[in-house]
């Protein structure tokens, strides 16, 4: 300011005359540039020389911005309300809402030729800007022709140019009108689209032309004609990068606009945007809802194809990829083939490699969101859409986001399947393909702990969890006649797997012995993944065993192999022929598992029916003997031969339900001389018949049919009694048959439900009569014929087995266990939980040993507190009187 | 030599005495751990256990026993007084020890809960036959529990541990009061 002040104090009456002429001469020159009037000033240097001599009197700064104010008025006055008029129609009214502006969006879009429109105007404004510049430019070099201009000056007028490049970004965007966003996306999605298809569509054709080439050669080989097809591929992605060019020009011209304008990072936002919910589309319609194809080559193909074709032209275009010039030479690398390589760029630029990371983050990124969304979907078809976890695994392994995985899939597992709705096989299946899905994703099993647990937790409130498993693991083939016939997710080839596995690891564990196997174990070793938890322990203890999953859910072993004796008694009791081969291979399936010494029991149970048919053909073999000695000994249509036993050694089974009956005549005595020769041939043993088990195979013959049934002992007693009468009350029926009256009606019901019988109401209210029917009525013999296809071998259909359930087991526990526990309250007055459970303990060794969990005794009280036969003061459990 | 088989001798005999003069049996029932822990306490255990079984499941009403915590040849008992008797509405606690001979020999049983009876003294001790000379191994827990029941309400006062209570047994009012004066429910 010294220095002006100066300047001032010299200025002289001449002087300021000068200066005041060249302003004036300035300012008209300038408002005669702006209007367009270039010629007045290019011609004649008197508005330079006004600029010089102002410039001499060191008012360059004032030209300087009053240049550029000049300009920017001139630009906002009549470029930029012209170009965003044609944006926005409705710009006039300033105050439009979005919603209205998003509705002109759409309305200009949908107009034909909007394209040409945007790049219209906006070459307009390009041109605008461009003739200010040439303008600015005018005025620089007539600022610089002075010749000596101080080092300060001249920083400052170099400066003009970026602040004139400044002022027209600054003056676009604070007049920016909402619409032009939406309009840029609009804009770049439809190109991507047209390219897209237009690809697509290229590459459909270049396949017809394989095709069509291939039938050329139709002796070549089949590799041949693909390396063909390959080959006219990269022909075609040629021949469409040449077409694109011309669009990639138009779009690149475009975005060079737009940077021009200021417009980079919008325009930058605009089409990465287009591209993502492009891609996203693409995504969705790639992936869908099929689960059996995988989904991400494509996807990373198409990623390539598209994409990253127009960003590598785009870039290209605009200068900013680096070889892009010989993307059209046709001379590819060697290393073309590989999936990695772009097809038809040679060297991706460092900014094509980050574009290709972000979209193909992104493409996982939404992939994986959309499997997880669908995970359950997944899961239920497990073995058939494999592919798709496959894909999965894949992107959680890129994103890493396994957390999301199992919050969603918790979620859906506790809405849709841990429902009281869902049966408990259902379930269990489910978990099992879960199970293995989810080992598939994350070999570590970590997010299956996670997974699991609810399941296990749910499943363990559900009474028939441990039958179905055991049915599970032991109904392997052609077992699974009851069910829906899901024997692909049986758990017996896991057991069979597992086998192997086990032998497998054992090698694994001599192995480690080995200082080198130690150490490629240790190179190999890799931290845990960040979400486990680690009270759990680590990985090697974590092994991802099915079977081990599902003994979790249960809680012990034990329990299980006693559900598995259980069920395999009842089935061994109702099996008419000693066949036992697949019996015995579960068996050793579960030795395996579960240790020998556990599945003992069951290996007698085995045994007893191996040496019973031993035993059996002796006994028979000593009866044939026999006749033939007297032969005048006539048994009629009863003999041995149609007898077959199954000798139990019963301390070993399970406990059974006796139930006394009164067998006919004839084969108590057969059942007596039985038990006489197999006292014969065991010396010591002998037989007690438990009557009430076993099958009977017989046929009932009328007047006008015969009918065939395997049923209970019980029922065939009941039936053979309405061959001495052919009608009985119930209560003369129970006498005879040595059944109680209720167990009886309940039997019977059998025999009246297939027809055979007829009950009508006796003379007492519960003295029911049963009468045989003789002659089918035509309707009785349609229900007949249908009853007898469908159950020819029902056995007792109230599913009231011959042994103690599991269930029936427990609550025999439960009672001792209360009445244990009344007893000490009795005697010692008030105890405190862990003085019960010690006491329990200590105490109830006998059969049945306890050997609950301080939690479950503890839940267990609570029952009888409820029950009000408890309560429970300052922490101790007493009496309640 | 002689002397040398003198000393072998004398090196038995040494070790035999204590031998011979085992713990008394009282001694025993002082220190039931040890009893538990005998080799033949084995089957002591093992009758006991089947015992304890037998009278959680019997379901009698009025008696019950558990053994403590520390020892199954340490029980806790506790019978109530029978209906229509002049016990009724009173509970005693009764301890029972087990020998380690049991069951040849008879369990110790007192009253723990003073009881006024003519066939209990003051210090809880009972005058029951079976507990004494008339004792069977066929008895059990439950059996004998049940006579102790049924002593209350029938006593022998031909024998009485306690005279007073034997001299007011024909007044049973003034009886009642009495066993209701002196009783104390156990906590």
């Amino acid at each position: 300011m010294d220095a002006d002040l100066e300047a001032l104090d010299a200025l002289t009456e001449g002087n300021l005359q000068q200066i005041i002429e060249s302003w004036e001469c300035f300012c008209t020159g300038t408002d005669s540039f702006l209007s367009g009037d270039l010629s007045v000033a290019a011609d004649s240097d008197e508005y330079a020389a006004s600029v010089r001599a102002l410039s001499h009197y060191g008012l360059t700064r004032l030209v300087g911005d009053h240049f550029l104010q000049a300009l920017e008025e001139s630009f906002r006055k009549n470029a930029v309300s012209k170009f965003w008029k044609s944006f926005n129609p409705s710009s006039d009214k300033t105050a439009a809402s979005t919603v209205s502006s998003f509705s002109n969006v759409i309305s200009l879009m949908s107009q034909e030729g909007s394209e040409e429109m945007l790049t219209a105007s906006l070459e307009e404004i390009c041109m605008e800007k461009v003739y200010q510049e040439k303008l600015l430019s005018i005025l620089l070099n007539s600022l610089l022709s002075e010749g000596d201009v101080a080092s300060e000056l001249e920083d400052y007028i170099s400066t003009l140019l970026p602040r004139h490049q400044l002022m027209v970004s600054s003056v676009l965007h604070s007049t920016l009108p909402q619409p032009f966003l939406g309009i840029l996306r609009l804009y770049f999605r439809k190109i991507l689209e047209e390219l897209s298809s237009m690809i697509t569509g290229e590459c459909e054709d270049g396949y017809e032309a394989s095709v069509d080439s291939g039938v050329g050669f139709t002796c070549k080989s089949d590799m041949a004609s693909r390396a063909g097809a390959m080959e006219i591929e990269e022909v075609y992605d040629q021949s469409v990068t040449l077409k694109n060019n011309e669009l990639i020009k138009n779009i690149g011209k475009l975005v060079r606009d737009l940077r021009s304008l200021g417009f980079t990072s919008v325009t930058e936002d605009a089409y990465a945007s287009a591209i993502f919910s492009l891609l996203k589309i693409k995504v969705q319609y790639l992936a869908g809802d099929d689960y059996r194809s995988p989904v991400l080559e494509s996807i990373k193909e198409w990623i390539q194809a598209v994409p990253l074709q127009f960003l590598n032209a785009l870039l290209g275009y605009l200068g900013d990829s680096a070889g892009h010039e010989d993307s059209n030479s046709g001379l590819k690398s060697p290393l073309a083939s590989l999936p990695t390589c772009y097809p038809g760029i040679d060297m991706p630029s460092e900014e094509l490699v980050r574009w290709q990371l972000r979209l193909e983050y992104f493409a996982y990124e939404s992939l994986q969101d959309l499997r997880i969304a669908k995970l359950f979907e997944i899961i239920v078809d497990y073995p058939d859409s494999s592919p798709a976890i496959e894909d999965l695994k894949q992107c959680l392994d890129c994103t890493g986001q396994h957390s999301k995985l199992v919050d969603s899939f918790i979620s859906s597992l506790r809405f849709r399947l841990l429902t009281a709705g869902a049966s408990t096989n259902d379930i269990l299946h489910q978990y099992v393909s879960t199970i293995k899905a989810l080992r598939i994703i994350d070999p570590t099993g970590v997010f299956l702990e996670a997974v699991g647990e609810p399941i296990r937790e749910y499943l363990r409130r559900r009474k028939d969890t441990i039958k179905c498993i055991v049915t599970m693991l032991t109904d392997g083939s052609g077992g699974s006649a009851t069910g829906a016939g899901n024997t692909g997710d049986s758990l017996l080839e896991e057991l069979n797997r597992n086998a192997e596995n086990q032998e497998s690891a054992d090698y694994d564990d001599d192995l480690v012995t080995d200082d080198k196997q130690a150490w490629i174990n240790a190179m190999r070793w890799e931290p845990d993944p960040v979400e486990a938890d680690p009270a759990r322990g680590s990985r090697n203890r974590r092994k991802i065993d099915i079977l081990g999953m599902m003994v979790s859910i249960i809680g012990s072993k034990d329990q299980l192999v006693n559900e598995h004796r259980i069920m395999l008694a009842d089935k061994l009791l109702n099996k008419s022929d000693y066949d036992i081969d697949s019996e015995i291979r579960t068996l050793e399936l579960l030795k395996i598992h579960f240790g020998e010494s556990s599945m003992q029991r069951c290996e007698i149970m085995l045994n007893d029916l191996i040496d019973s048919k031993r035993t059996n053909s002796n006994i028979k073999v000593s009866a044939a003997k026999a006749t033939q000695i007297d032969a005048k000994q006539d048994e009629g249509d009863m003999s041995l031969e149609v007898f077959d036993a199954t000798i139990i050694s019963s301390n070993f089974w399970p406990p059974i339900q006796a139930e006394s009956i009164n067998v006919p005549v004839a084969v108590e005595e057969l059942l007596s001389d039985y038990a006489r020769r197999f006292h014969e041939v065991k010396a010591p043993r002998k037989l007690l018949w438990r009557k009430n088990l076993g099958v009977v195979k017989l046929e009932l013959q009328f007047e006008d049919r015969a009918l065939q049934f395997t049923v209970s002992p019980v029922q065939a007693t009941i039936i053979l009694k309405f061959q001495e009468q052919a009608s009985w009350t119930s209560k003369n029926l129970a006498a005879a048959v040595g059944t109680p009256v209720d167990i009886l009606n309940r039997r019977i019901s059998f025999w009246v439900s297939k027809g055979i019988l007829v009950e009508s109401p006796g003379s007492d209210s519960d003295d029911h009569i049963y009468t045989v029917v003789d002659e089918m009525s035509e309707t009785n013999r349609n229900g007949l014929a249908k009853g007898t296809l469908e159950d020819l071998s029902a056995n007792d259909e109230e599913g009231e087995g011959s042994l103690a359930s599991v269930e029936e087991q427990l609550r025999k526990e439960m009672t001792i266990y209360e009445k244990f526990i009344v007893g000490m309250l009795t005697n010692f007055g008030s105890m405190a939980l862990d003085r019960i459970h010690n006491t329990l303990k200590m105490f109830c060794i006998a059969e049945p040993t306890y050997d609950k969990s301080v939690q479950q005794l503890q839940s267990f009280l609570e029952g009888l507190i409820a029950e009000e036969k408890l309560e429970m003061r300052d922490g101790m459990y007493v009496l309640k009187r | 030599m002689s002397r040398r088989e003198n000393q072998d001798v004398q090196d038995t005999n040494i070790p035999s005495s204590p031998v011979a003069s085992p713990a008394p049996p009282a001694a025993a029932d002082k220190h039931p751990l040890q009893v538990a822990k005998t080799v033949d306490g084995q089957a002591v255990l093992k009758r006991l256990q089947s015992e304890l079984m037998a009278l959680m499941m019997c379901g009698d009403a009025g008696i019950s026993a558990f053994p403590e915590a520390e020892s199954i040849a340490c029980w806790k008992g506790t019978i109530s007084g029978s209906r229509d008797t002049v016990y009724e509405g009173t509970t005693y606690k009764l301890s029972l020890i087990f020998p380690k001979d049991y069951p040849f020999k008879p369990p110790k049983v007192k009253f723990d809960t003073p009881c006024f009876h003519p066939n209990i003294d003051v210090y809880g001790n009972i005058c029951l036959d079976i507990l004494q000379d008339k004792w069977s191994s066929a008895y059990d827990v439950r059996t004998i529990l049940l006579s102790i029941q049924s002593l209350l309400g029938e006593p022998n006062n031909e024998s009485p541990l306690n005279p007073q209570a034997a001299a007011l047994w024909s007044n049973q009012e003034e009886f009642r009061k009495m066993v209701m004066k002196l009783f104390r429910p156990s906590p």
